[in-house]
């Protein structure tokens, strides 16, 4: 594997990590994820990737070994203080879709953190149109389509601004039309300079974007090629 | 000339909404046949799964006009469990559908509920977790596996119903292509039984097996021509 030589967003050493009664899910791994860079990570059913997604944003915390941001280690921060460097975008949108309102939903991260309203606004209004979810204000957001709550969760992610993105199965339910556009929404993320680490098992989508392509199998990683 | 699944002029509007998401469904399936459901995402395949099950009027509300006929009969004047014993729905997202602390007991869940007896429910498990490649996991708990996992335990709870009609919501969505390789060879295998199959489908690689493909585009539903707008 090539080395990248600029300065690590998330270092993992020897990271281990099983759930209660279970096998181990990830085992001694050790990585390097960097914030110019477009990272995918795949394998089959079952290999680890979403618990991996998971150590990498703090949702888990390894049983041994580091998960380090920005070289602070995960077990230190709060989820709170994570969400502003990293985000992440579950499988399920629906898991981290809370408001009966799309507005709120975006603004929630804005608000908790004492933004003034005004500027509350400007950003939500700037959100919807970015993410074509104007049209659908007035309607509840347990009501929206799941590529609609999808573009709803990734809004309220970047409000963060986050130096690092972490999606799990962002083309699970999309269509063809929906996935050109996450497509062209992951390349202007890039180009704004966020890191990236998708999981996913769409082969041609990760073609698509990635710099980097990790392969686990069985909790390992088995190939990292650039 | 009675089919499996009937629909005709079916319209449906949710509760609070102002516009019907189905605006004039026709269709048949015939015996054997797989049929697939393509459309933009919210166009409605998932509303028009959720009428052939009759969860749609039994338990989700709204307007709702036209017919549904399993082999015949009103779906919305069967009971529930009557609807069970004929046609099984593996959900788009598998945590909907999910519930057991232990996989085989999701699995016993529903033959259990149809008074199936005890040997023949433990060789049905044996045999679905064997189809869907995950006999390791049988005394495991569904809330630890990965999404691929957990759908393949929701196709498994399903097809252990041995029901004449299955439907498919995307049921393919977050499994990796070995296990999307075996699954499209189970469904191709159901057909040859003789069973009705309607499949929801986003992934264009998966529709090899289909019969037939529709497209749902403002509410009705049309032969697909290769455009989904």
């Amino acid at each position: 594997m090539e080395e990248n030589n600029n300065i690590p967003y998330i270092k993992m050493q020897e990271a281990a990590f099983r759930y209660p009664k279970g096998d181990f899910v990830i085992e001694n791994t050790s990585l390097t994820l960097f914030q110019n860079e477009f990272t995918a990570v795949t394998g089959p059913n079952g290999s680890g990737k979403t618990t991996l997604g998971k150590l990498i944003v703090g949702i888990v915390k390894p049983d041994c070994g580091s998960v380090k941001i920005l070289n602070r280690d995960t077990r230190e921060m709060t989820l709170g203080e994570i969400g502003k460097k990293v985000g992440y975008l579950f499988q399920n949108p629906e898991r981290q879709l809370f408001s009966m309102n799309i507005r709120e939903e975006i603004s929630f991260p804005m608000e908790i953190r004492g933004i003034p309203k005004e500027k509350i606004k400007e950003k939500v209004d700037e959100m919807l149109e970015t993410f074509s979810l104007t049209h659908l204000e007035g309607i509840p957001a347990f009501k929206l389509s799941r590529g609609e709550k999808q573009r709803l969760a990734i809004a309220s992610i970047l409000v963060n601004n986050p130096g690092f993105f972490v999606m799990d199965e962002p083309t699970t339910g999309l269509d063809a039309e929906r996935k050109k556009d996450l497509s062209e929404l992951i390349s202007n993320l890039q180009d704004k300079g966020i890191g990236m680490v998708v999981i996913s098992h769409d082969l041609p989508f990760i073609k698509q974007h990635a710099d980097r392509t990790i392969t686990l199998s069985g909790g390992k990683i088995i190939d990292d090629s650039r | 000339m009675t089919f499996p699944l009937e629909v005709s002029e079916l319209q449906f509007r949710y509760q609070g909404s102002e516009t019907n998401i189905l605006r004039g469904v026709n269709l048949k399936v015939k015996k054997g046949e797989i049929l697939a459901l393509v459309g933009l995402s919210g166009c409605g395949k998932t509303t028009l799964c959720y009428c052939l099950c009759g969860i749609i009027p039994h338990v989700i509300q709204g307007d709702y006009k036209g017919k549904v006929l399993i082999n015949g009969t009103s779906a919305s004047e069967m009971k529930l469990p009557g609807i069970a014993t004929k046609l099984g729905i593996v959900f788009q997202d598998p945590d909907t559908q999910l519930f057991a602390p232990v996989v085989e007991d999701e699995i016993a869940f529903g033959p259990e509920n149809l008074c199936i007896e005890r040997d023949e429910i433990g060789k049905r498990i044996s045999e679905v977790l064997k189809q869907v490649g995950m006999e390791r996991y049988r005394l495991g708990s569904p809330a630890i596996l990965s999404g691929g996992q957990k759908q393949l335990i929701a196709l498994a709870s399903v097809l252990s119903l041995h029901t004449e009609i299955f439907i498919f919501d995307e049921a393919m969505s977050q499994i990796d292509s070995e296990g999307k390789r075996s699954i499209k060879e189970m469904i191709c295998q159901l057909k040859n039984l003789g069973k009705t199959i309607v499949m929801v489908e986003h992934d264009f690689e998966n529709l090899d097996i289909a019969d037939r493909i529709m497209v749902m585009r403002n509410g009705i539903l049309e032969p697909y021509n290769g455009v989904l707008k």
